[in-house]
């Protein structure tokens, strides 16, 4: 009796530290060295797998007959920074009968938090500091300090690859439709970690160029221009004939319109990274053909071809100036560039007039072969589900809504019958949106029912571009832009190793900073361009050698995963 | 008589004043919660601070973020353009007050005087990205300084992309800002100035200029020195937020000082350690600053914080 029954204790000892094995197993297995940050995490899917199970077990249909809105009382927190249009007209994104329509199709409750306007990195930042994170995070994840793997090592956000496979079966259909994509949104060790924002279209994503006063070029007898030489004519006129005292003004201190200068991808270079002809990461800068574009622009500056105050300019200056009729070129996009200083002008100039322009090149005839694109995964906006969530099936379930028919139409185009009606099939956009009664504009009233004018987690639709495009010009804008290879030249999203990525920021920090320094200088002539060589020594003296070294290791990872 | 051990004077000091040590309690509690506890946070300086593992578990990397910034490309730089633009600010900054209020203290006429005050508070009171804007459009080629230099037979030209200019635009655009609210403080210390002194100076035959000298200033003097300690005090601590607001790529040369250099690596690059080691030695620097100043005025001339 006695003896049976140490047996029996025995065996419940034997069984737990069976158990405890195994349990450390999976830890380990999931990725070496870490610590309490994979405790969570390992867990959680063991919790998420016996939900599964269980609701296997009592109906086996369930997982694959599961329908929206799910019967939860889940009451998620959601961080993203907020448009600003849709700012213009709500303070929070919940307001929106885009959010209140999410969360009633979802059955998901959702708090929104946002950051104050052009806070997002700090605040983010600050976020991550601070420890206590929101269930949902939206966030620009490339960018990360040391890459999204390091953001799951860190124990900041879940790996997705199981919550995706159990909970994600729109996603999933998408991801194994596009391997592409697929391959863009993993990491090296190829971790899922995000739902990302993707552009559903490769004509979604030329999205910079240039554009030109069509009725100033109508009136000098001019044509568009295509080559260097043409548009320095062109400018001239317009400095001369038309008293423009600015005749070429963009927003320079914004990064995205700076390192897409259509100028400079003329002369074969850019200011970032560019993958070359031989296959290998390049830096731009660093190359003769950006010493030509900066003896260019230098020269332009000094005829006062280029506006004065490049260096400051920001958005409010350079729409006061494009309206006014004190510059008449730009770089920019053709929505919220193009389309609204047209709408602002023709008010007081019905004449005002904005052209596209192709990619310049050198020589007559040529066809551009650099230009800026965005890539299919465009590093914007996409959403994490962070080791503070409790309910991971409702926040998986909340997202991957977005990718099924039902979220793509609410994501693109809003609500049936309020925003949008089915026109032979073809969804377009009601009066409410495109002739607001409040007297929104496009952008503004759009925002208010769907994310597909600005990002998201979810698949952009070309359908919305084609209808928020009003005038004819900014329709023709993705041919005339989108007619280079730049998608041959463009960096894949390559992510550094965590080991990696501190030496590449700190290097890449300095490299940029001195660049952006430099740049300006050459350009506005303080600084005389047979100092170039010195500038590019100086850069590898920062160990611009080893950066590329890390990208172009990171880019052999990427080509392989 | 003998003298008390110090636990017994301070429980007989402590009965006899009870009160007043419950009064002083919540200041008390305020400084150790919200300026004291924080601090320990300072030692990620020492460490590679990551945010999942918290700042016990992060590893100890010893004093490599320090080394790492005095060997950066930039650590000269920084340096002189916080020194300078300090420097600067003091020589022109502080003065600028005390010549203010001592030019209102000569008014008579009661309404220009609360006219001139009430102006020179104003620019105060506008939040600093309002002025900044301000300053940029008026720095445009096409602005208003430029109109005046124009005017005066000059030249356009883009004031803030002239890094010889921006700490001109800097000093000068504060000055403008701060000159009368910082004014209050010496106009009240100027009105405490015993009224018998200048008509006993009168009776001596000085006149105006010798009683400012001889009356006035010697009247103010302690408040002067005080307020000069505060200020050495934070000689280095120039905020971001007018520098990034104002710079641009073009004047970095002068304009990048520690702070905004700590903006952009800790808040837009996220690297936090490196951040605090960078803000920790600034603070140290401070705190030096503030000792030797305090030591330097009572030396010369008795006056000193403790």
């Amino acid at each position: 009796m006695k003896s049976f029954k140490t047996k029996k204790v025995l065996a419940v000892f034997a069984a737990a530290a069976v158990a405890a094995g195994t349990l450390t197993g999976c830890g380990g297995s999931n990725g070496g060295q870490q610590s309490q940050a994979q405790q969570p995490q390992s867990s959680s899917q063991g919790q998420a797998q016996s939900a599964a199970d269980a609701s296997a077990a009592t109906d086996s249909a369930e997982s694959q007959g599961f329908t929206y809105p799910m019967d939860t009382d889940a009451k998620l927190t959601y961080w993203c920074e907020l448009n600003q249009n849709v700012s213009a007209n709500y303070s929070n994104l919940g307001d929106t009968p885009f959010g209140q329509e999410w969360q009633k199709e979802t059955g998901v409750s959702i708090e929104f938090q946002h950051p104050p306007a052009n806070q997002g990195s700090e605040q983010f930042s600050l976020l991550l500091a601070d420890g206590d994170l929101p269930d949902l995070l939206e966030y620009a994840w490339m960018s990360y300090p040391g890459g999204p793997e390091k953001a799951i090592k860190d124990g900041n956000i879940y790996e997705l690859t199981d919550i995706i496979n159990q909970y994600c079966p729109n996603l999933r259909k998408y991801l194994d439709e596009n391997p592409d994509i697929d391959r863009m949104i993993k990491t090296d060790e190829g971790h899922y970690y995000c739902f990302p924002f993707i552009r559903g279209d490769d004509k979604l994503c030329n999205t910079i160029g240039l554009m030109l006063r069509q009725d100033w070029l109508e009136e000098l007898n001019m044509e568009v221009p295509t080559t260097i030489d043409e548009w320095h004519d062109v400018l001239v006129a317009f400095r001369d004939k038309e008293g423009a005292s600015a005749p070429l003004s963009w927003e320079y201190t914004m990064g995205a319109l700076t390192s897409a200068n259509p100028f400079a991808y003329a002369y074969g270079t850019c200011q970032d990274f560019y993958l070359g002809e031989d296959g290998k990461v390049h830096y731009g800068p660093a190359e003769d053909g950006y010493k030509q574009y900066l003896e260019l622009f230098r020269q332009w500056y000094s005829e006062k071809l280029i506006d004065q105050d490049l260096g400051t300019l920001a958005l409010d200056q350079v729409s006061a100036k494009i309206t006014s009729g004190e510059a008449g070129a730009s770089i920019g996009w053709a929505g919220s560039r193009m389309g609204t200083w047209i709408n602002a002008a023709v008010k007081t100039n019905p004449e005002f007039m904005l052209v596209t322009a192709p990619y310049p090149t050198l020589k007559e005839g040529d066809s551009p072969k650099m230009g800026q694109i965005d890539n299919r995964y465009p590093n914007q906006a996409a959403v994490a589900i962070t080791t503070s969530c409790k309910d991971i099936e409702a926040a998986a379930r909340l997202m991957d809504y977005a990718y099924g028919e039902a979220g793509h139409m609410l994501f693109n185009f809003g609500i049936e019958g309020e925003s949008y009606e089915m026109i032979d099939g073809y969804p377009t956009y009601t009066d409410k949106i495109l002739n607001n009664p409040d007297g929104w504009s496009v952008a503004q009233s759009m925002s208010a029912y769907i994310r597909g004018n600005y990002n998201g987690p979810f698949v952009q639709d070309l359908r919305y571009l084609e209808q928020y495009y009003t005038i004819e010009t900014q329709k023709e804008s993705n041919l005339v832009w989108g007619a280079t290879d730049a998608a041959k030249y463009k960096v894949p999203p390559i992510t550094p190793t965590a080991e990696e990525s501190k030496e590449y920021s700190t290097i890449m920090n300095e490299v940029n900073t001195y660049r952006d320094e430099m740049t300006l200088k050459f350009i506005l002539g303080d600084e005389s361009l047979d100092k170039f060589d010195e500038f590019v020594e100086t850069l590898k003296g920062f160990g611009l050698d080893r950066a590329l070294e890390i990208q172009n290791a990171a880019l052999e990872r990427y080509n392989a995963r | 008589m003998k003298k008390s051990s110090f636990s017994v004077r301070a429980k007989k000091d402590f009965r006899r004043n009870r009160n007043l040590y419950l009064l002083v309690l919540p200041v008390l509690a305020f400084y150790i919660i919200f300026h004291y506890k924080p601090m320990y946070g300072a030692v990620i300086a020492f460490k590679d601070y990551s945010p999942g593992l918290g700042i016990g578990k992060s590893p100890w990397v010893g004093f490599d973020n320090f080394i790492r910034f005095f060997s950066g490309p930039y650590f000269g730089r920084l340096i002189r353009n916080t020194l300078l633009l300090s420097l600067y600010n003091l020589l022109f900054g502080f003065p600028a007050p005390i010549v203010l209020a001592l030019l209102l203290n000569e008014v008579r006429n009661k309404k220009f005087k609360s006219l001139t005050q009430t102006i020179t508070y104003l620019p105060h009171f506008i939040s600093m990205i309002v002025v900044t804007g301000m300053i940029t459009n008026f720095c445009m080629s096409n602005g208003l300084f430029n109109d005046i230099i124009v005017f005066f037979g000059g030249e356009r030209s883009p004031l803030l992309q002239n890094p010889r200019l921006y700490r001109t635009i800097y000093v000068a655009s504060s000055i403008w800002q701060e000159v009368g609210w910082g004014s209050i403080i010496y106009l009240s210390a100027l009105s405490g100035v015993d009224a018998q002194l200048y008509e006993a100076a009168s009776i001596d035959g000085a006149g105006k200029w010798k009683q400012l000298l001889h009356v006035t200033l010697p009247g103010i003097s302690p408040t002067i020195i005080t307020m000069l300690i505060l200020k050495m005090g934070s000689l280095m601590s120039l905020g971001y937020e007018k520098t990034i607001l104002l710079y641009n790529a073009a004047t970095y040369e002068t304009a990048d000082i520690i702070s905004s250099y700590i903006y952009r690596v800790g808040l837009v690059d996220q690297d936090w350690s490196y951040s605090t080691a960078i803000g920790l030695l600034n603070s140290v620097i401070n705190c030096i600053l503030l000792v030797l100043t305090n030591r330097l005025s009572k030396k010369i001339s008795d006056t000193s914080l403790w």
